[in-house]
């Protein structure tokens, strides 16, 4: 069954052939169409897609939602962060509190049957529902990673991509703010902010460390623009008068986008683990906010006594962090036009034969 | 080809398999005689005395290495090391206040060098301001100069109260200080022995142990320059003393006289911010003879809490002691190898309400502020009664040692002689009578006397809350939800820098720790006393000053009692302070290592580790 | 060229010198170095205040204050710079020197490991393009990579040393492991080799008996007890390796290289006794270096002997050959030294460690004992690097590697009709390794200063302890004097790679730019 399966993935993949105008399958789409369909082709990343909008949505509901006092929304989840309810005592395994009532094993096999109970993830020291901590917790490291993302890639898209495309001073200039910008630790950066200005929330935090966190996207872009900025088309469009605004937004640019999507990508999850780092060392966000680095640094401890309080904040970690690293890996694909290429037995054993060939000639 | 290697690679493996010849049976370990102990903080030195090398790390490793004339125990008492010599107060006037400091015959250091009252003599260098001005040596107060002996020990009750310089006896065994007054827990300021002699010789240059005659010879040095208050030597001898010491790495190639010492152990071998070593002094006559089998101490350096907890799950360590937390705790019991003891730190967390202007900072006019009468009493009452005291104590700190009861005193600790007497009478009940659900509503009773609508728009009360602690986290966040129910809504501040804006007034309450690292009569006095260095509250009360102002003279246990009844009785009444726990601390010890008693103040754990045996 | 390389190093002082400014300025008002003191109860409290204000200059202002720490640093240029005093009484200067060897000691090795591993595995996976083992490949790269490192950390404790050591006191595998263990090294062989249904179940049932075979016999011999190899083991796998080796250089076709291999992997066998002779007579490094060094110039000799034409890339076959079937021997050696090791006191019978750089009551002469110890110490921080660190690596080898095959060069090669062998290893490897290089050469550069936080959970004290130390301990010298070394590493690290690019890439021109 396997095997039917790797054998017909095989033919496709021949059959998509080496070159792109060639290329029946993608004939007179667009390339974001082109994209789109090698995108969706991409098992794993098209998983993690749902992985992603599930999680996004399933969170982003579950609380209340306020926004500057105007904007109320209720959330589906019956506890907030600030609730206080009492704390499960006494039927917990190893004399602990505040264990999970959540049950997966019908009660026909013994167990309490399929259901969340009060507090499916547990209760924290003080009874605080963990289900809510870990949801806004999610909020918030989630908000982080797009915060971070975002100015990460402008920045560094925007400073890369003039840096390539003028060269020369320009480029020089550019490239030496770079380098003087790699010098600077955040984290330094961090404690200045984290002592003067702690309690101003995880937001913040986001927006200075993606003042810092795009150096290497520009690197990047930049190798990319100088490479791209002496291709034919861009000599086309620049005697057809184009701009250099117009060459390099318009032209350079789409074809630089795998690069810049998937270093955002990477970005992003490295975003989510920068946050977790810094709480380790208690430079990140701070109480009473939350956020899934810092609910799984309060509970190191407990990964042996009481470990849903360590587990399930890691598992929102990991899940985030593996499926934006997958949706990165089959954009990565589906924007290389020269992607889906792999050495077939068959050419293998026609190279061989060529071989033998060329050794009968000798 | 893959295969073809693996199958060789399996042929092979069944083949010295088969030659394979000895099975083990692990052999039963000797006796061990080592203990490794496990510090958060590495020690930056072996002079404590320094502001670069001042740790608590410090002082237990120094303090394996050094005995004096008294020590704490674990029970926060002064214990005599009679062993080592004995004091006594010879004369007790207003005016006149002496004590006589004996060195017993026989003492020696690590050296051989016999200990006598001219080692004491160094301690009225490192702790008279007058004398390093007198001998040239530097005003310690200097704010561009460091003295010659840069240390930590000037300008204290020492400093402020002695009377000349120390007294030889004709002996050379003993020395007496001259006090301008009798002063309150006199015996915690008397010198301590230092081999003065090996600083002689370092300040010559020597780098190796030298013979009898030469180290008496340097003693005589020493005792001559302290009397014609010789700069040259002495200046010298401070350079190594500041300087010579601050070494975290010790090897073959140290100066050994750097490590002389009178303690049960002396310093082998350290690696700097990892480990340090210490083996047995064999020449150890100057306190309590070793009864146990350990011949060697090792401190090993470890910041993180779980890698030092799981350390000694893996055996790597023997004893273990560290900041509690539940989960830690649960951690440490499970590991079956070890036996956990608990233990009371020094810090007892307390909540504060602002009360008047401190100086220096803006008006207070906030909601607690004393220039509004009785209004703000109620509210400060009704605020300290709504503090969900035994819910804090059952959520945050029994899950650690079991204590379920706040502290209801500032100034005695729970388990002290007279902490049950004190807290009867002292005011406290009133704050700690009937159940949190009664209080509350004597709390809101307090507040609907002034706010009637309080319960639907509460009052607004700021409190700093210290950032990047997650205990006090949640500390905030039990109070926030009780408050609620009696008319107020704390608003927090968090912030990391929190002990900077002590006494700002943009607040209204503040929680913290005062860390009180030893036992003396004025105990809490600089937190109520009007111009005390630690009343960040603008508490201000004519009776309290009153009453400590006659702390500063030694006193009975009971009298000493009466008045601190006195006085938190005022402070209660005034309604300005309320403590809720002691900070737990726990240790763990491998199973197999007997007498370990962990103790509250400096040098903690190791105090009597000559009883330590396996 | 060379008036480039001045112009950018003159440009990096001046950078250097900007963001060390603000640095300073920074970590100057990030803490309050009095805010201990205020807790304090202390009678002397206000002396102790004046005192370490003089101590650190608190009353000049920072930017001043800078000017002052810099002024030590100019020292450079007349070859005695003056990183200054920290907090702790001893000189900046002397603090580095102990901290760059510990922290390269604990990167070093997993850096290593974490490049050869992530490109080997980066390389199948991208000629297994979507295969089975490109996707498992993929998803446990990712899986580590996604892992904050004190967890992986609490992990490999609780498991690698506590439940192992554990595990050591009766070292019997259960049945339910060896399965396991076999399970996983049938499916993992079978997913590498792939091809064929009949060759994939072959390689699926033999990695599994040979597993389970090879778990079971460790099993019951006590082989975990007393480890070691033997000569017989060691030239079996030196035979393996010779024939490996030459598959991937030269290919077996080449009769030369691969008779020098087999030589080599024999001499293995015939020194294997005088070598254990030396290890135990003389032990020390310095003879094993030396021993290395014989290693390779015999390896030359038997190479040139060997060959006719085309002796470089035989010469190089039989060298690598050596020096693996070499380091056999040397592993072998450790393996005998794990049984004394295990009997000492300081380990007795608990032999991975969670903590520390060295055992510290381990107080041995013994060579081989003292290298075990320092062997056994790296040994959990290096697998949690290398697993956190390696995604990277397979990720970039395989992302390049499957660009570098779609070039046109490629195609002409096998057009010519190069084997595949040729393709992958002389063609298409070589121009991955181009970016990998430069790649590497910042990294190796950002390790340095980089390991805070896996410093902590395993308790050594390299730069990243200093670092931590400098920056919560408000220790400005030593922050200062730490970010001196890294940012200047990661500045030349940035240039060094900038210049080999080009200097590995013809088609790159260097200065143009800039």
């Amino acid at each position: 069954m396997i095997f039917k399966k790797k054998a017909a993935q095989n033919a496709e993949v021949n059959s998509s052939g080496e070159n792109a105008i060639a290329n029946k399958e993608i004939e007179g789409l667009s390339q974001g169409q082109i994209v789109r369909r090698r995108f969706f082709r991409h098992r794993a990343a098209v998983f993690s897609l749902g992985v992603i909008l599930f999680i996004v949505v399933f969170v982003f509901t579950a609380l209340d939602f306020r926004f500057l006092g105007i904007w109320h929304v209720k959330g589906w989840w019956k506890w907030s962060p600030e609730d206080i309810p009492d704390l499960r005592y006494g039927d917990c395994p190893n004399d602990t509190v505040g264990c999970p009532t959540i049950s997966l094993l019908p009660k026909a096999l013994g167990g309490n049957g399929i259901g969340l109970g009060d507090h499916p993830f547990g209760q924290d020291d003080i009874g605080r529902d963990f289900f809510s901590l870990v949801m806004k917790g999610t909020q918030r490291s989630l908000s982080v990673m797009v915060v971070i993302g975002f100015l990460g890639g402008t920045i560094g898209t925007i400073v890369g991509s003039i840096s390539g495309y003028y060269r020369g001073k320009v480029d020089a200039v550019l490239m030496r703010f770079t380098d003087f910008i790699i010098t600077i630790p955040a984290i330094i950066i961090g404690s200045v902010v984290g002592y003067h200005f702690g309690n101003l929330g995880a937001i913040f935090l986001a927006f200075y460390l993606g003042l810092f966190a795009w150096t290497g996207l520009s690197r990047l872009v930049r190798g990319e623009f100088l490479t791209l900025r002496e291709r034919e088309f861009v000599d086309a469009a620049r005697v057809a008068g184009a701009s250099n605004r117009r060459i390099i937004f318009k032209h350079i640019l789409p074809n630089a986008v795998g690069v810049i999507i998937v270093s955002v990508t990477l970005l992003l999850s490295g975003a989510i683990l920068l946050e977790t780092a810094l709480s380790y060392i208690g430079f990140g966000v701070v109480e009473p906010d939350v956020s899934l680095g810092l609910l799984i640094n309060k509970y190191q401890d407990s990964f042996t006594t009481r470990p849903w309080l360590f587990w399930y904040p890691g598992l929102f970690i990991i899940s985030i962090a593996l499926s934006i690293n997958f949706i990165g890996d089959g954009l990565r694909d589906a924007f290389d036009p020269r992607q889906r290429r792999r050495i077939s037995k068959k050419e293998r054993q026609e190279s061989a034969s060529a071989r033998k060939l060329a050794q009968a000639h000798d | 080809m893959k295969l073809n290697r693996n199958a060789k690679y399996a042929f092979a493996v069944a083949a010295a398999a088969a030659l394979a010849v000895s099975l083990l049976t692990p052999a039963q370990a000797a006796t061990r005689s080592t203990v490794i102990l496990h510090e958060t903080n590495p020690i930056t030195g072996l002079n404590c005395s320094l502001s670069a090398t001042n740790s608590t790390t410090c002082s237990a490793v120094s303090y394996l290495q050094g005995a004096g004339f008294n020590y704490y125990n674990n029970k926060k008492e002064l214990v005599k090391n009679t062993i080592f010599g004995s004091y006594k107060i010879t004369k007790k006037s207003a005016t006149d206040f002496r004590v006589q400091y004996t060195v017993n015959p026989g003492r020696v250091w690590s050296d051989g060098t016999p200990i006598d009252g001219v080692d004491l003599l160094l301690s009225h260098v490192l702790g008279s301001d007058a004398y390093s001005i007198a001998a040239g040596l530097g005003d310690p107060k200097s704010k561009t100069a460091k003295p010659a002996f840069n240390g930590l020990g000037y300008s204290g009750v020492y400093a402020d109260n002695i009377v000349g310089e120390p007294v030889l006896s004709a002996d050379k065994m003993s020395v007496t200080l001259q006090y301008k007054k009798p002063i309150a827990n006199w015996d915690l300021y008397g010198p301590g022995p230092a081999a003065v002699h090996t600083l002689v010789l370092m300040a010559d240059g020597k780098t190796s142990l030298q013979t009898a005659a030469v180290n008496q010879d340097a003693k005589d040095r020493f005792l001559a320059a302290f009397k014609a208050k010789d700069t040259a030597l002495l200046k010298k001898m401070g350079k190594i003393w500041s300087e010579d010491y601050t070494i975290t790495t010790v090897d073959s190639k140290t100066n050994p006289l750097l490590l002389v010492s009178n303690g049960g152990f002396i310093l082998d071998s350290a690696v700097a911010k990892t480990s340090v070593t210490l083996v047995k002094n064999p020449k150890y006559n100057s306190g309590p003879a070793m009864s146990g089998t350990i011949d060697k101490v090792v401190f090993k350096f470890i910041g993180d809490g779980t890698a030092a907890a799981q350390a000694l799950a893996n055996g790597e360590l023997d004893v273990y002691a560290g900041q509690a937390t539940a989960d830690g705790v649960a951690k440490l019991k499970a590991i079956s190898a070890v036996n956990l003891v608990g233990v009371n730190n020094v810090a007892y967390e307390h909540w504060d309400l602002h009360y008047d202007t401190v100086p220096d900072e803006a008006p207070y006019t906030g909601l607690f502020s004393v220039k509004d009468g009785a209004k703000s009493l109620a509210l400060r009452k009704a605020f300290l009664l709504a503090i969900p005291r035994n819910e804090i104590m059952e959520k945050l700190i029994a899950p650690i040692n079991g204590v379920t009861t706040p502290i209801q005193s500032t100034w005695v600790s729970p388990g002290s002689a007279t902490y049950d007497k004190v807290t009867a009478a002292n005011g406290s009940a009133f704050y700690s009578r009937g159940t949190q659900e009664t209080r509350n509503a004597s709390a809101l009773a307090l507040v609907q006397k002034y706010y009637p609508n309080a319960l639907k728009q509460p009052l607004k009360v700021r409190v700093l809350v210290p950032g990047n602690n997650p205990r006090r986290a949640s500390e905030f966040a039990l109070a926030k939800a009780n408050m609620a129910k009696v008319g107020f809504e704390l608003v927090g501040d968090v912030r990391t820098d929190w002990p900077s804006k002590l006494g700002n007034s943009d607040y209204d309450a503040y929680f913290f720790a005062w860390v009180a690292s030893s036992v003396t009569q004025r105990q809490s006095a600089e937190v109520f006393d009007t111009n005390g260095g630690n009343n960040i509250l603008g508490y201000s009360n004519p009776a309290v000053d009153g009453i400590i102002s006659t702390l500063d003279v030694p006193m009975s246990d009971s009298l000493l009692a009466a008045k601190y009844i006195q006085i938190e009785r005022l402070t209660n009444a005034d309604a300005v302070t309320i403590g809720v726990f002691v900070h737990p601390g726990v240790v763990a010890v491998n199973k197999d290592l007997k007498n370990v008693k962990p103790a509250p103040l400096s040098p903690q754990m190791v105090w009597n580790y000559w009883e330590w045996t396996y | 060229m060379l008036a480039f390389i001045m112009r950018r190093l003159g440009i990096l002082s001046v950078i250097l010198f900007g963001s060390s400014f603000i640095l300073y300025n920074m970590a100057a008002i990030s803490g309050d170095p009095l805010a201990d003191l205020k807790l304090s109860t202390d009678p002397n409290r206000d002396f102790l205040v004046a005192s370490l204000t003089r101590e650190l200059q608190l009353d000049v202002p920072p930017p001043a204050r800078y000017f002052l720490w810099i002024k030590g640093i100019f020292g450079i240029f007349i070859g005695k710079p003056d990183f200054g005093m920290s907090r702790d009484g001893s000189t900046v200067a002397h603090s580095l020197a102990l901290a760059i060897p510990v922290t390269i000691r604990l990167v070093l090795a997993a850096t290593i490991f974490a490049i050869v591993l992530g490109i080997a595995i980066g390389i199948v996976t991208a000629l297994r393009q979507y295969s089975r083992f490109d996707y498992s490949m993929t998803f446990v790269s990712f899986l580590m990579f996604s892992l904050p490192i004190f967890w992986v950390a609490v992990l490999l404790k609780e498991y690698l040393a506590i439940s192992f050591n554990n595990f050591l006191r009766e070292p019997k595998v259960p049945l339910g492991w060896i399965i396991g263990i076999s399970l996983f090294s049938a499916i993992f062989w079978a997913s590498v080799i792939g091809g064929s249904r009949k060759a994939f179940w072959t390689a699926f049932f033999s990695a599994a008996l040979i597993a389970g075979s090879i778990v079971t016999l460790f099993s019951v011999s006590g082989w975990f007890l007393n480890p070691g190899l033997g000569p017989i083991v060691i030239t079996a796998m030196s035979v393996g390796i010779a024939y490996g080796v030459t598959q991937l250089s030269v290919g077996l076709i080449n009769k030369a290289a691969l008779k020098a291999s087999l030589t080599m992997a024999g001499l293995s066998l015939v020194f294997y006794y005088p070598a254990q002779w030396v290890f135990d007579k003389h032990p020390g490094s310095l003879p094993v270096f030396l021993m290395a060094c014989v290693t390779i110039t015999i390896a030359v000799f038997v190479g040139l002997s060997y060959s006719k034409i085309d002796r470089a890339p035989i010469v190089r076959t039989t060298i690598i050959t050596a020096v693996l079937s070499a380091g056999l021997v040397v592993v072998d050696k450790f393996m005998q030294t794990w049984k004394p090791y295990m009997e000492t006191d300081a380990i007795n019978y608990r032999p991975v460690p969670t903590i520390g750089q060295r055992s510290d009551l381990l107080d041995t002469p013994d060579y081989w004992l003292k290298s075990l110890d320092i062997v056994t110490h790296l040994f959990l921080p290096t697998v949690a690097l290398t697993l956190i660190s390696f995604a990277g690596y397979i990720r970039y080898s395989r992302g390049t590697l499957l660009e570098v095959l779609n070039q046109d060069y490629i195609r002409t090669a096998r057009a010519k009709g190069l084997t595949e062998r040729t393709v992958i290893m002389r063609h298409a490897f070589r121009n991955t390794m181009i970016p990998l290089t430069t790649i590497m050469v910042v990294d190796f550069a950002g390790v340095i200063g980089g390991a805070l936080i896996t410093e902590s959970v395993f308790g050594w004290s390299g730069m990243g302890t200093l670092f931590r130390q400098g920056l919560l301990g408000y220790d400005l010298n030593l922050l200062m004097g730490v970010f001196f070394i890294t940012a200047t590493l990661s500045v030349l690290a940035n240039l060094v790679a900038d210049l080999l690019y080009s200097a590995l890439d013809p088609r790159i021109r260097v200065g143009g730019g800039a």
